[in-house]
Parts: C-alpha cells; structure tokens; sequence
C-alpha cells in the first residue's frame, strides 16, 4: 500500500462485514495493493468513534486515503445520520458509510449464497456499474452512497 | 481439488476428516500442538509417495501410531477431482506383531467408483479396464505400490493421479537457508524451499512465460524491482540474482541477500506462477504469514486467496491476527485438542459460537468446538 497514492481503508464492524468486505477483495480484476480491510472494530457505533479518534487526522495528512465504514444498520433509521455527524465537512467526499439494512448474516438468510459470494457480487457491480445485488432490500439504502462512491473508488480499486 | 482427507491412528489424528471439500482456500487455527502442522506431515507423506519413496520405512515409523495405538492400522484415506474425473486412493498400514516395519495391509486407487489396483497385503491386482490385460503380482508388503507400479503413458489415470498428487505443493519455508543456487531444475520445491532455484528453473523451462506473472507480483511489492537473473556460474550450477532500480541507478543482489520476507514474497510468486503453469496444484503452506511486516500480511494472505480461487486449493495454516481475518468464518476450520492424550478435533469456526471479533476470541482463548 503506498499512501501517497490513491487507496481506500474499509473499517468493518465485525467478522460477518468482514467477510462481505473479503469477498470484495477476492475479486480477480481489483488492484489489492489499493485497498486495505482494516480490523473489526465490534459494534457501530464504535465504527464511528474509532473513526474519529484514529482516522480523522490521518485522512487530512494523507489526501489520497479513502475510507468505507461498514456496518449493520440493525433496521434503524437514522442510523446513517448519527454516523456521519462526526465526518468532517472537509473530508465527507472521502468518508462513504456502507451498510447493511439489518446484519450481514441476513444476506445468507435470503439466499444470495456466502457473505463472501455476496462481496464478489458487489465488486463485480461496482466495476461494471450495475445495481442488482445492491437493490436488494437490504442493501438498496445505499444508492446515495453508492452514487457519491462510485465514480470516485471505482478507478482506484479496478484500475484496468 | 481435494474432495475428502481422513486420516486415522497417525499421530494426533484420528479418525480425523478434514472438511475441505469445495473450498478453494481455507485456513486451518488452532492452539500450538492442536495438529495443524501434522496435517501438512500427512500431505507431505503422500507427496513423498507419489514422488517415488515407496519403503514404508522411509515414510512412517512406530512413533507414527496415534498413543502407540499398534494394534489398529494407521489409515490414509483421499478423494481427489482432477480434470473431472474423481479418484479415490487408500492406505492402511499396520505393525503386526514381532514386525519392526510397518507393512501394507491394504491399498486401493479408484477412478469414478472402478477401481484401477487393488491390494490385499502383498496382493496386487490391476483392473484390466486400466491396463491392456488383468494382472495379478506380488509387491514387497514393505513397499507403497502407488510408486512402483509402471504408468502406461501420460494419460493413464494412475499417471495423471500420480503427478497430481506429486505437484502438491507443502510449504514450510525457512528462508534464511534459501540460497538461490541451483544444480539441474525441478518442480518439485521442498518443504523449506531450499531448492528455490531449482524451483525458479525448473518453472521457466516448463513455461517461459511464468516469468511474466513472477515480475508482475514482485513489482507491486516491491516497486523498484527491475529483474532476476539466474546465470551460469559454474558447470551445471546456477544463481540468483536480483535487480533492483531506482531512476538510473540500480543494484544486483545476490537472492541469499534479500530478506526473509523478501525471499518470501519470491516464493509466493512462484507458487501462483507454479499454479497457473502447470496447475491447478494444492498447495498447503504452514504460517505463510511468517517474516512478514503486518502491513503485507493482508496483502499477502488475500493474493496467495485470490490467485486459488480460480483453480487449485490453498490451505494454510496461522497464529497471526492480520492474517485470519483474510479468512472468513465459513472457510475457517479450528484444530482443538483437549491434551496430549485425546485426538484432535475440527471444526468450522462458522458452526462454534463466538463472542465478538474471532482474533479477540482467539487472545482470550474463548474458541472452543
């Protein structure tokens, strides 16, 4: 990883977003030297504080760091709102909060197949720009993330 | 792909079935003496056979029986899919009593369910489906049959099987010993690796353009990365040098000079090329996280994932925090071992319930099956 190129850190917020997050990366056409799955973190609302205690400072200094949040949304609502108050103004174009409507497991539960193969699915549709596996009603939240997110990671994760 | 390991009365395993059926890479963790490492022993006995050690002598000793559990068989049993075709190979081998040897009591191989040999102690029979007639001998009951008996040609399924099962690749590099001179080539690393450069030689001379995935690897770990060269330096020896640029100028490094993790970062390299080229291969690699910086662990663990999903099977074996989570839960298995006098047990850590993060679970020793 060279920070002082373009890369994007996904902080997850546990095991189950991590493997969603693996399946990303297991990709075969995205640049992984781009992108980096950082530990789990154990709850979202520690998501957000850790972003703000260790990732804020850092994300000023290096202009280039990316970062996707990614947590369970535990069907509440204002969820998003109470995640992005402590995003900086100045650094909300490189701040994208990804989430999952209920929790990851639930994916599984309604058969699109492993949290791994589910990951693969949305790198898959990030690189081509489609929307099937993110209009599922437990990810389809996501459009104005998606939308901001998009053309910006999208050149950085599949290069080629 | 492996479609089924069992293993029985050898060492710490018994009875013990390795669930990896369908899974392009899985890790193995567990607690130090849980058996991670003697399930690579196990894959490298019969990687060792079907590289031509046939004298059970040379691969097993009594030491070997699970407690010194003598009076039952130890049994290796595989399933294997290779090219679509199914194969089934099984081992037993016992230690009657006044034997100082262990001998074969049974070995079968089988292709989609007809069996190609089968063996009844000393008695060999060759399936005539197989071979131009049925064939009846004697072997040395001290002696594998899998390496003596004589391949038709190539595409013989006991060849193919064979070759299979003599490309795996089990990995347990100590890359202070890995020098990067060679005598001859091979494709065949050893355990530590310490035939790199027979290993680099040997890939280049069965595909030049193995070469090509090398570079692109070491060049994004390590940018200033120019070229390897590996010259004549005396008659039939060789050696590895590495070239390195930044702007105009560059340095030549001898391959013993690089670092541990750097030497590393080689032999990952060479193992995607290995299974491109002439794969797909199943590699086991025991703690490929050692010698690493943990800001390479992610990379590493998740390429070495990556370059397998696509064909072959990795599994690996890790103590180290930034490498498990490269894994998911439901490609995880947990070794477990209560003591020193009970087997070894398994488990998909996606069938264990746990508290929270896995590696936090794993420090407070909270994972158990």
């Amino acid at each position: 990883m060279n920070k002082h190129r373009p890369h994007v850190y996904v902080l997850p917020e546990d095991d189950a977003n991590r493997s969603l997050a693996n399946g990303f990366l297991l990709h075969p056409q995205l640049d992984l030297r781009s992108i980096q799955v950082l530990p789990n973190v154990g709850g979202s609302f520690k998501v957000r504080d850790q972003f703000e205690s260790e990732h804020v400072v850092p994300m000023e200094r290096y202009k280039d760091r990316n970062m996707i949040l990614l947590l369970d949304f535990d069907e509440t609502s204002n969820r998003h709102e109470i995640i992005a108050k402590v995003i900086p103004s100045h650094l909300r174009e490189r701040v994208f909060i990804l989430s999952i409507w209920s929790e990851p497991e639930d994916l599984t539960r309604a058969g699109l197949g492993s949290l791994e193969h589910v990951g693969s699915k949305l790198a898959e549709e990030c690189k081509n720009e489609t929307r099937e596996t993110w209009d599922h009603a437990l990810l389809r939240h996501n459009r104005g993330e998606l939308d901001r997110m998009i053309p910006r990671i999208k050149k950085i994760l599949f290069p080629n | 792909m492996f479609r089924r390991i069992y293993i029985h009365n050898y060492r710490c395993l018994e009875n013990f079935e390795l669930p990896i059926s369908g899974k392009p890479s899985t890790l193995l963790i567990g607690k130090n003496g849980a058996g991670k490492s003697t399930v690579g022993k196990a894959l490298q006995l019969l990687q060792r056979m079907a590289r031509g050690t046939n004298r059970v002598g040379d691969l097993l000793s009594v030491e070997d029986f699970s407690q010194g559990r003598i009076d039952a068989p130890i049994r290796f049993e595989i399933e294997v899919s290779i090219r679509g075709m199914d194969y089934a190979y099984k081992l037993a081998l016992e230690l009657p009593a006044g034997f100082k040897e262990m001998r074969v009591a049974e070995e079968t191989l089988v292709q989609n369910g007809i069996a190609i040999y089968e063996r009844n102690r000393a008695q060999v029979s060759l399936n005539k489906t197989f071979t131009n007639s049925e064939a009846k001998f004697l072997v040395d009951w001290h002696l594998i049959a899998l390496p003596l008996i004589q391949e038709q040609s190539d595409k013989d399924p006991l060849s193919i099987f064979k070759g299979w099962l003599a490309r795996m690749l089990i990995l347990a590099p100590i890359p202070s010993l890995i020098t990067g001179d060679s005598k001859g080539d091979s494709l065949f690393p050893n355990l530590e690796v310490t035939n790199f450069g027979e290993w680099f030689s040997g890939l280049l001379a069965h595909s030049p353009a193995a070469y090509s995935h090398v570079d692109k690897y070491i060049r994004q770990v390590m940018p200033d990365f120019k070229d390897i060269k590996n010259p004549i330096i005396a008659k039939e020896s060789r050696s590895i040098t590495v070239q390195f640029q930044i702007n105009q100028a560059t340095i030549s490094l001898p391959f013993q000079k690089l670092s541990d993790g750097e030497k590393c970062f080689f032999i990952c390299a060479l193992l995607m090329a290995s299974n491109d080229a002439y794969g797909p291969v199943f590699c086991f690699w025991d703690e490929p996280d050692n010698y690493l910086s943990i800001s390479e662990v992610g990379h590493f663990v998740m390429q070495l994932r990556r370059s397998f999903d696509v064909g072959g099977q990795l599994l690996v074996t890790s103590h180290n925090s930034e490498a498990i989570p490269q894994f998911s839960n439901e490609n995880t298995l947990l070794l477990h071992r209560r003591n020193h006098l009970e087997p070894t047990q398994v488990r998909v850590v996606a069938d264990i319930e746990i508290h929270g993060d896995l590696v936090n679970a794993l420090i407070r020793d909270d994972v158990t099956p």
